[in-house]
């Protein structure tokens, strides 16, 4: 294909409409004109060329009171998996390619659960769950993998020494590859999390955002201009390993008195007295939120070393919303009410006031979803939609 | 009366008084010793994981909770009294409900059914079908178990709801201590999800939970505590987060009683 020719901007503009509507989910003709930049008469011949192809889907419906056309990807292109390792659970969800989640399941994982044992069940458990949905295994065109450490985008293999013990430089992408046979990509689950309130959570229509989970670990995922930076080496908004007390505690990260060293669940769950039995993170929220005077000490605290840091990284990227997303936020403003009084304290003072803190939309199934588009993504640039990746 | 944990070594911590206490518990099978000397505390709100190799002792320690075996020495003390299980009629009235491996479900039977048998709902020789079912639902929506239908007999279901059902059954008498023998053994993984995710659910309502299980990643998913038995005695007890190496080195043997719980 000469480059400027007829045919190449024809393929162009129709890569351009399969990669608004993939990343989007659904939106109609006109919206499409509006993100794309085509003229309407454009959308509505490829559309139609794209739908008599079977890549994209039409239905019927209303926007502002008048009849409209909208445009999702054919649900028969195939199926996608996204995978979310956290500290303590795994998510696995598979969706279709007009992103619509078929099945999803989740599973408690032991406090130090091993890459080879992990990887092999999930592998299994994406099978399973694709019989369970009555297709077949080569309808699977693309996973995508979270995991709760740093990993290098290009290879998908984890980078850090002695975050996670047994996964240390252990190839997530490859490993995934060779048991389900197709295109894996690896990222870490904070990025993922913040791609999906990106693309359909709390932060849609904003153009940067940061996102910050707290769980068990602690960390920080980032969209700018659209786009997730992942950084070098994967390493982009490990805000949990950011130093708040040089002299602090030694954290598995081999550095002292890190974030997650105040705010992760086992440090919470350690300043609580003993004799409360053994406690788990669930346990923590459900007695803040009784009202249990401990724990909400704990939770306020953590809400204020939250808001240094995100103060500190608010200062240099500035993002125009932060979403804050794992299971310690399920206590609501407990957490973001000092949050966002010692995040205020500390940015740079603006005439537009500080940015707005807001709670994670959608919650614990962030990552994976996430994972979700991710994969759908690579997909699309694999080509296997149905038009040439953009 | 020995204790597993090590003087000095502070052991795993436990909420309020012990709702079941086995105190020097030991039972013989003709020359076999499959419990020595056996002490337990099993708490409210925690799941208690019992692992150990082949003939540790696990099943018998399960049996003596559910009634189905009576301890030759020792007490079996509820609210810190003893009592006598001698039958799991018995073991039932006093709170502790068990699902054993092989649930005793009846195939032919459909969920309800299964639920109600030997204690059907009803006045006379008529039966109160409504009122059955809408126990059923709401003992099966209080697990967040997703059965398609509870008329549908229990043959077509997975492993994995026959498993929520046994479990379903042992709640209807609102015991405090739920037992479940090896919950996960011949489940495929997303089956074994859903167990696990159940059982995370009953200690959130409060419940204690036995976990019997030799499927050691599987308990240190859900565990609070974890009690290893080896040759029928208490080898230790480790916390949930324990290393996957220690727990492995306490049930082969390769430390001594007590020296690896913390």
């Amino acid at each position: 294909m000469t480059p400027g020719s007829q045919t190449s901007l024809r393929e162009a503009n129709r890569a351009r409409i399969v990669s608004a509507v993939q990343q989007r989910g659904s939106l109609t003709q006109i919206e499409l004109a509006g993100v794309t930049g085509l003229s309407p008469a454009t959308i509505s011949n490829i559309v139609k060329e794209l739908s008599a192809a079977g890549v994209l889907a039409t239905s019927q419906s209303v926007r502002n009171g008048r009849r409209a056309l909208q445009v999702t990807l054919a649900r028969n292109l195939g199926l996608v998996a996204g995978v979310r390792f956290g500290v303590r659970s795994l998510s696995v969800a598979l969706a279709d390619a007009s992103m619509r989640v078929l099945a999803e399941q989740r599973m408690p994982l032991a406090a130090d659960h091993r890459a080879d044992v992990g990887m092999r069940r999930t592998a299994l458990l994406v099978t399973e769950m694709i019989e369970s949905v009555g297709a077949s295994p080569d309808e699977l065109l693309a996973v995508s993998v979270g995991v709760p450490v740093p990993v290098d985008p290009a290879s998908g293999e984890v980078v850090t020494l002695g975050m996670m013990r047994g996964w240390d430089g252990v190839d997530v992408a490859a490993l995934f590859q060779a048991e389900l046979g197709v295109p894996v990509t690896v990222d870490n689950d904070a990025t993922l999390a913040a791609i999906a309130e990106y693309r359909y959570g709390a932060a849609q229509g904003f153009d940067s955002l940061a996102y910050i989970r707290v769980s068990h670990g602690v960390g920080a995922g980032l969209v700018i201009g659209g786009h997730a930076v992942r950084g070098r080496a994967g390493v982009a908004g490990e805000i949990g390993h950011v130093s708040v007390d040089e002299n602090g505690p030694v954290c598995r990260c081999g550095n002292r008195g890190c974030l997650e060293m105040l705010v992760g669940a086992t440090s919470l769950l350690g300043m609580l007295p003993a004799g409360a039995g053994h406690l788990t993170l669930a346990d923590l929220v459900t007695r803040a939120t009784g009202g249990d005077p401990g724990c909400r000490r704990v939770v306020y605290d953590a809400g204020r070393h939250l808001g240094v840091a995100l103060a500190n990284l608010c200062n240099i990227v500035d993002p125009a919303i932060v979403v804050v997303g794992g299971q310690l936020v399920e206590v609501g403003d407990l957490l973001l009410e000092p949050l966002r009084t010692t995040l205020g304290q500390r940015v740079v003072a603006t005439s537009r006031g500080p940015v707005d803190v807001v709670r994670s939309e959608l919650g614990g199934s962030a990552g994976v979803r996430g994972a979700l588009a991710v994969a759908l993504d690579s997909a699309r640039s694999a080509g296997v939609l149905g038009v040439v990746g953009s | 009366m020995t204790e597993p944990i090590e003087p000095g070594a502070t052991p795993p911590r436990a909420s309020g008084a012990p709702v079941v206490s086995l105190r020097g518990v030991s039972k013989h099978f003709g020359g076999v010793r499959a419990l020595v000397d056996v002490d337990v505390d099993i708490h409210e709100h925690e799941v208690l994981a019992v692992v150990g190799d082949n003939g540790a002792g696990k099943s018998t320690l399960a049996g003596v909770l559910a009634g189905a075996h009576r301890p030759d020495a020792g007490q079996v003390l509820v609210d810190g009294s003893p009592v006598v299980l001698d039958s799991p009629a018995a073991a039932r009235a006093l709170g502790i409900a068990t699902v054993f491996q092989e649930l005793a479900l009846v195939d032919d039977l459909d969920v309800v059914e299964n639920l109600f048998l030997g204690h059907e709902v009803g006045s006379g020789v008529f039966l109160d079908e409504v009122e059955m079912e809408r126990r059923t639902w709401q003992v099966l929506d209080q697990l967040a178990a997703s059965v398609p239908s509870v008329r549908e007999p229990v043959r077509a279901l997975s492993g994995g709801q026959r498993q929520v059902i046994a479990v379903a059954r042992a709640l209807l008498g609102s015991p405090r201590v739920v037992v479940l023998d090896e919950p996960t053994a011949s489940l495929g993984v997303r089956q074994t999800a859903e167990v696990l995710n159940l059982i995370t659910r009953l200690r959130g309502r409060g419940h204690a939970v036995v976990l019997v299980s030799h499927q050691a990643g599987d308990l240190q998913a859900v565990a609070d505590r974890i009690l290893v038995l080896r040759l029928g005695r208490v080898h230790g007890t480790y916390t949930g987060e324990t290393s996957y190496e220690d727990l492995l080195a306490a049930m082969t043997g390769a430390v001594l009683p007590g020296s690896g719980g913390r």
